[in-house]
Formats: C-alpha cells, structure tokens, sequence
C-alpha cells in the first residue's frame, strides 16, 4: 500500500480544525516533500519524522515521500502534526495496516530519538473529536491526563514512537488514561490572607463587595499603603469554579501550554498580575495566527494592572470593549478570532506622581503634575470601573496593635453567599453576576421602592451623577443588598454604593 | 498711535529708557524716523540700545501689526493715554503701556486682589469664594491672576457674586493660562470685567514674567487680601510688593500647623490685617451694606448620632474615610453611608477620593 490517511487536528484561534495527513510513498528518485500550506516549523518535521523513524528501529528506504496536510487551503503550525506524519508514512511503507488507526487521533511532536513530546492545545482538540464521535486519541504522555479529562475518551498517553508502532501492530497494550480524580487533585496553593493586613477596613469592605458582585475594581493610594496586598489577597475570597468554567478556563491555558500534567484542570479562578510594560498583543492577544492574551487568561477570574497610569495609553484603550462585551474580537485579513475574556479588572495607581495627594503638607507635585498624572486614564476606561477605593497611609498606630483581623476564609463564605444569590436570581440568563447586568435589565432585578427612588433622584442632582454613574451604582447596591441577604434594595445600600463610586475626571486632583 | 505701539513692542529695551525717550525726544513717530547720529547723543542710551532702536525702524509690516491687535479687540493703552489707569502711574516702575481685553477697572471703585497659593487647601477655597463673592456684591472690584487655586476661585467667586473682576497676566491677553480656566477667562469678559497684561500679544507665560505681573496685582488695588501662602512663595512678592506701593494687606489666618498657612500668620506677625468676615472687612474698609445678609443658625441641624459621631469629627482639612471609622468605631460600609447621607444633606463633600470636609 503506498497510499495513507490519518487523523490529526490543530488549533486555529480557540477553534479545533480537524487536518487529514496523508502520505503517499511511492518509486521514483529519493525525496521527500510536503504540502498543505505549511510554516516553517511543520516543513520542518520532515527531518525529524524520518530521523526518528530510523532510531526507533524501523526501516526507512529510500523512495519518493509526499505528505499533504489537508484542507490545504488552511495556514498550519506548530510541531503537533510529527506523529502523525510519521504514522502515515508507516502505513504507506506498508509497515502498519491503514485500519489500525480507524477513529483515531493522533497528535505529538517527536524528537530525534523517537521520543513524543508535549504539545499545547490537547484539551480542546480532545474535546473537539469526543463531539466529532472519534473513539480514541493518541497523545504524547506528558498530556495524557489533561486530555483524559475529556470523559468518555479513550485517551492514550505514549512515550516514544517504537510505543506507538507496537501498540497500533498489536504487539503491545497499553492502558487508557484514566480519568483524573477531581483534575488530578489540583495542588493547594497557599494563597496569602487577608487576616495580614492590619486596619484599611474601608478597602477590605470595597474588594469584598467588588468580589461578590464581579464589579470591576480601583484602588487608589500612596505608596505602601497595601493596594496591591489587598490584591494579591483576591483569589482566597473569589468563589470556586464550577465544572464548565473549570473546562473553559483549562481549555484557554492548554492551548497556551500552560496546563501542568500532575494537576491538568484548573480549580482555581485565575488571577494574572501585568506588567505596566505589556504591550497591546501581550494583554488582549495577537499574532500574525492569533493567540489569546493576558485578558483571555484572566477568563472567569482576576486581571490584575498595577500602577495604571504607568501603563501606555493606548494599551488601557484596547481594554474597553473588551470590558464591555466580555470577549475579544480579533481580526485578522483571514478571517477573525473570538477570545472569551469575562475577567474582573482589578487596578491600583497613585493619585499623584509623588503619591501623597490630597496630603498637601507631603504633597510636592504641582497641579499641573497631578492633572497629567491623572489624564492619562481616560474618561471612558474610568466609566468602566464600577468600584473606587481609596487606601490610605497606614498609621503607626495600626502596625503596632495586632488585632485578630477578619480571615480571607470568612469573607470568601460571605461572598460565595451573595454569589449563590445571584445565580438562583439569574438562573435561565446568560448574567452570572451583578456587574453584567445590561441597563435594560436593571429594571427587572434593580427595582427602586418609593423611598430609594427618591433618595437616588436626590442624589442624581446633588451629587451632579451621570446616566453611567447611576447605573453602575445601582448594580454595586444590588451586590451590597445581596451580601446582606436582602433582596429588597434599601436605602443604606444605596448610600454604601454612592460612597464607592469613581470620581468623576473633573473633579479629580481638585 | 502705530508709532506709539511700535516703540511699545521693541525688545530688548527697558521701560524706564522708552519712557526717557519719549520725554527728550518726543512722539513714537520722531523716534521711528530719528536718525542714528540724533540717537548717539543721548548719553542714557548705550552702543546697544542705538543698534536695537535702528534695527526696529526697519520693521516693515508695522500697520498689519497694529490692525492685527484691533482684530484680536486688545486696546493698547500707553502710560500717557488718557485710559491709562491713574493708580498704576503712581507705584514705582509703572508699566511702559498695557494692553486690555474688555474694561479696565473703574476709577471710582474701591480694587481689592484676592491672591493665594495656586495648590490650596479646601479651607482656603472655601474663603476665597466667600470673600469674591460678597467683596463683588458690594461693588468691589476684585483683581488678580487667573492663576490655578486661589486666584481663579477668588474670581469665579466675584463672578457669582454677580460682580465685575479683572485678571492680570503673565503672559500676552490673547493667551489663556492656565488652559483650564478658559471658562473663567471668558465669563470675566461677558460680565464686563476684563483682562490686561504689559506684555505683547503673543508673548508666553514664561516664569520670570510673574513676579513683574504681580506688581501691577496690587497696584490696581487698593487692598491686597492673600488667603493662603506658603512661607515662601509668590504670593509674598504680591504683598511685598504691595507693601511698598502703600497698599494695605489682609491676611487669612489658618492653623500654625499648616505649611499653606505660614505665609499668612507670617504677614499678621509683621502687622497685616486680619480677615475674620467679609463684613468685618468693610466695615474697617468703611464700605457698608450688605444687599442681603442671610444668617444661618449654626445650632438648627437635626443630624441622627451617628451622623453627627462622623460630622463631629470633619472639619475643612480632608478626613479619610479609614481615619473615620478607627475613631467612630463603627463598621466601614456604615461610615460609608452616613457619609453619604451626609453629602445628601449638604453639610459635607467629599474633595478626593474617601477624603471628606465640611461644608456649613
């Protein structure tokens, strides 16, 4: 037989693209060529695959080797495509019959030894054939338990290629990867606690409501006043996943290889801390194929951005539709990718360069310093922010008196309940918590009683309030009526909720 | 008057010699047409003064600049012209000319310059609308800087006080600086006050011109009022500055602690006034009769106790929210609210983010 076929698939976006491999070995002078629309990385297997071919002990003469990777007309990437391809020739060299890998997949790179190695995107890719009605994967061993969590796949991990060759002749049986219990126990990370932090009890409050509710939160404070304590301690009070937001979130850091085989789901909502040096692709993805970004690893937990006005302008400005519409669309002239990014942002700055406005006696920056400072965050991007926060100096005071302060495991249950609330309420929708409420549909869950109505057209005047300030503050005061347990929005909700809401531009540094 | 405005603009040529100029030879036109070896002969003129003066008679375009500053409505008023403010030609180096946008300030009207630090306290924002304001209703004209802080909010004051107020500047009058009191600077000249330099259309804002633009701050005036200053700062030029011109000064007095309040207890030590009201002020001013005066009874608030815990505990120096429940003892989303309700009601407001002072 010198005609083969076999399955492999890669990732296009977030997309698995199912890629026949076809090989054909036939007479004529030695060569070996490949099609199909190739990068540089896959044109490059051909030495691989046939070098390790001749060290896993199996002959390879000297003929003419066509290998097409079909649909042809789509780019391919990566090094994922060398096992099969080396299958495939197997099969043409009449080594291995064609039946022998009939509703199977294979996918893993080779190195010169014969060895498989790791590649990223096996979780989707195996989900992808489960749905497609394939039987069995064959994937590299350091994958094969990220891939086992797809349940009722047969998923096969494989060290070397002479493995591969024995089990697919029948000359070896090898055990399905079994599914891992509870993702292969996630290791316990120790997440630091909120009981470190002595005093600012005004922050601690704020981040508790901004969690309960996925409000989008901003922290503002001299230097060394704990902002980014009081947000590194986020992720020990953020609820837990549930399954489907576990595989999800897995999904994205699989194709980005970030999944560890000894604990391959993730159960705990991720929290990315960035840079103020990211670039645009960095944080919302990019490339030439585009890869997901910072924000699309945030997915279903925490983006992290400290010292926001340090961070490019026009880096905070590609942030705002994703805010708004919780994915990001990027285009590209082949076409265009969808990355889900559903993150809670969480942001720290100074108010001023030296950081001790409003203290004017420390103060030293001019209010020209300090309008600059503050301009480099847009109105827009502010908008979007539904919680402000001041942390203030801590007082010697509060660093002497060790009280017993509250433990991150007593906000969080308070949290999860305000959250089991939401989901009850939102059961049927597609909201999962206070922040995505759409202004259309604050009507339905934000209703006012009489008082509050008045209290809130009060404060609309009084305190000079904007469509988007009011609405904001009417989803924060659902989350702060939630946490109480109340399901009736009250008056001391909404004064809480007033108290937290971002400054208007105009009035900052005044 | 070209003439006039041409020997006005030359460069590099100090007022004091434009004004011996004009008194030993004559009018801006004999100037423009004097010939080098006439100039030589006037000893107060130097090898480079002659060189700057023989350089400006070639100017070309003289007409087009001069009808350029009648587009751009900015008078040009010489020391000599009739408008030239009289209290100006008294202080010591008078300007050579001005120039105006809108009016100058009426002759028959007491001048008062309101000036201060330009990053203030809320204290001293506070007082400096207050004065502005009831300063402006009784007829006073209020002078001074357009500057950021207490300058423009002395004039925003004025403004509200339905009252006219007069901006001088450290740069041209076409230029507006700082940009964000473009608002200011066009409500002062809608409600007939006006805006005046000694500096040339067009010239920028650049350091040094302060301090000589303050010296016109107080000449304008009759008093000079400094709300808020740091030990050192401009605002002490002003005063200096007023001190010597025999202008009277008034201090704002403020907490010893307050670096903002130095420069004010500085100047009642060495025996300025003391502003206490604004009535207290006219009256030693011997300008009398409020339009209206409306007296708040301080003793009439119906506050809740935890309103009043928190209330209690505000005054005009920014309190952070933090501080307040660490005093109160009461929780964080309580403080928060009250407040809240607080600022409802109108007795405080919150100036930077969680900082809170009190209003009444």
């Amino acid at each position: 037989m010198s005609f083969s076929t076999v399955l492999s698939a890669s990732i296009q976006g977030l997309k698995v693209e199912f890629v026949h491999v076809e090989a054909d070995v036939s007479n004529g002078l030695p060569a070996f060529h490949m099609v199909g629309y190739l990068s540089s990385e896959v044109k490059e297997a051909a030495e691989r695959v046939r070098t390790a071919i001749r060290n896993s002990g199996l002959d390879y003469p000297a003929r003419k080797t066509v290998i097409n990777l079909s649909p042809a007309t789509m780019r391919k990437r990566g090094a994922a495509f060398d096992l099969p391809i080396a299958v495939s020739i197997l099969i043409s060299l009449g080594e291995l019959p064609q039946e022998s890998t009939e509703g199977m997949l294979l996918i893993g790179e080779l190195g010169l030894d014969g060895s498989v190695q790791k590649v990223p995107g096996i979780l989707p890719i195996v989900l992808e054939a489960r749905s497609a009605g394939i039987r069995s994967c064959i994937v590299p061993k350091d994958n094969a338990a990220e891939g086992a969590l797809a349940e009722g796949m047969s998923v096969v991990g494989v060290k070397n290629l002479e493995e591969v060759f024995c089990y697919l002749a029948g000359q070896l049986h090898l055990e399905a990867q079994p599914y891992p219990e509870r993702g292969g126990g996630s290791k316990k990370e120790e997440l630091p606690d909120y009981s470190d932090i002595q005093g600012q009890e005004s922050v601690k409050r704020a981040v508790e409501v901004a969690v309960a509710g996925g409000h989008n939160l901003l922290l503002v404070g001299p230097p060394g006043s704990g902002k980014s304590m009081a947000a590194k301690r986020i992720p020990g009070i953020l609820p837990p996943l549930t399954m489907e937001e576990s595989m999800e979130i897995t999904k994205i850091y699989s194709i980005m290889g970030l999944v560890e085989n000894e604990a391959p789901l993730i159960r705990q909502r991720p929290f990315r801390s960035v840079h103020h040096t990211a670039t645009r692709a960095a944080l919302i993805g990019g490339g030439l194929m585009p890869v997901p970004g910072e924000i699309s690893l945030a997915h279903g937990g925490v983006l992290f951005l400290d010292e926001l006005p340090e961070f490019q302008k026009s880096v905070l400005e590609v942030l705002r539709q994703p805010l708004e519409e919780h994915r990001i669309r990027i285009s590209r002239s082949h076409g265009s990718y969808i990355f889900p990014a559903n993150f809670m942002l969480v942001s720290a700055m100074n108010p001023c360069p030296c950081g001790c406005y409003p203290d004017i006696e420390r103060c030293t920056c001019t209010p020209g310093q300090i309008q600059h400072y503050l301009g480099k965050i847009s109105q827009p991007f502010l908008d979007r922010i539904d919680i402000c926060a001041e942390a203030p100096k801590v007082k010697y005071e509060s660093l002497k008196n060790r009280k017993k302060q509250e433990s991150s495991a007593e906000i969080r249950e308070r949290v999860c309940r305000a959250r089991e609330i939401q989901n009850r309420r939102y059961v049927g929708t597609t909201i999962t918590s206070n922040a995505l409420l759409e202004v259309k549909e604050l009507d339905t869950y934000c209703r006012l009683g009489r008082q509050e109505s008045k209290l809130m057209e009060q404060a609309y005047s009084a305190l000079r309030l904007t469509a988007r300030t009011y609405h904001k503050i009417l989803k924060v005061s659902r989350t702060i009526a939630d946490l109480e347990g109340s399901e009736k929005i009250e008056e001391k909700h909404i004064k809480e909720a007033i108290g937290y809401r971002t400054m208007d531009k105009k009035y900052w540094g005044r | 008057m070209m003439y006039e405005y041409w020997l006005a603009a030359i460069p590099k040529l100090s007022d004091k010699k434009k004004m011996l100029l004009r008194k030993k030879i004559g009018t801006g036109k004999d100037i423009f047409y004097i010939e080098e070896t006439k100039l030589m002969t006037h000893e107060f003129l130097n090898r480079d003064d002659v060189n700057t003066i023989m350089q400006a008679q070639k100017s070309r375009n003289l007409e087009e600049d001069f009808q350029e500053l009648r587009r751009k409505n900015i008078r040009f008023l010489p020391h000599f012209s009739e408008e030239f403010p009289k209290k100006l030609l008294e202080i010591p180096s008078p300007p050579y000319a001005l120039y105006v946008k809108g009016n100058l300030p009426p002759e028959d009207r007491k001048a008062i310059a309101i000036v201060g630090a330009r990053k203030c306290t809320p204290y001293g924002e506070k007082y400096a609308l207050e004065y502005g304001e009831k300063l402006a209703q009784c007829g006073i004209s209020i002078i001074s800087g357009l500057a950021r802080g207490i300058d423009g909010i002395g004039q925003r004051g004025a403004l509200m006080g339905k009252g006219k107020t007069f901006s001088v500047l450290g740069c041209g009058v076409d230029i507006c600086y700082p940009k964000e009191n473009r608002g200011l600077y066009a409500d002062i000249l809608e409600q007939g006050g006006g805006v005046l330099s000694e500096f040339l259309p067009g010239t920028p804002p650049v350091p040094q011109n302060f301090p000589r633009r303050n010296r016109i701050i107080s000449g304008l005036s009759d008093v000079v009022l400094v709300m808020e200053a740091r030990e050192k700062s401009g605002s002490l030029i002003t005063a200096d500055m007023a001190l010597e011109q025999g202008k009277d000064i008034y201090a704002l007095p403020g907490p010893v602690n307050s670096s903002l309040s130095q420069g004010c207890n500085q100047l009642i030590r060495q025996g300025a006034g003391i502003l206490i009201t604004p009535e207290i002020l006219l009256e030693e001013l011997g300008i009398c009769g409020f339009p209206d005066t409306v007296k708040i009874d301080k003793n009439k608030k119906v506050l809740e106790t935890t309103e009043n815990m928190v209330y209690s505990r505000l005054d005009l120096y920014p309190r952070n929210v933090s501080s307040l429940i660490e005093e109160t003892a009461l929780s964080a989303n309580e403080v928060v609210e009250v407040l809240v309700s607080l600022e409802l009601k109108g007795y405080v407001r919150e100036v930077s983010k969680n900082y809170y002072i009190k209003l009444k």
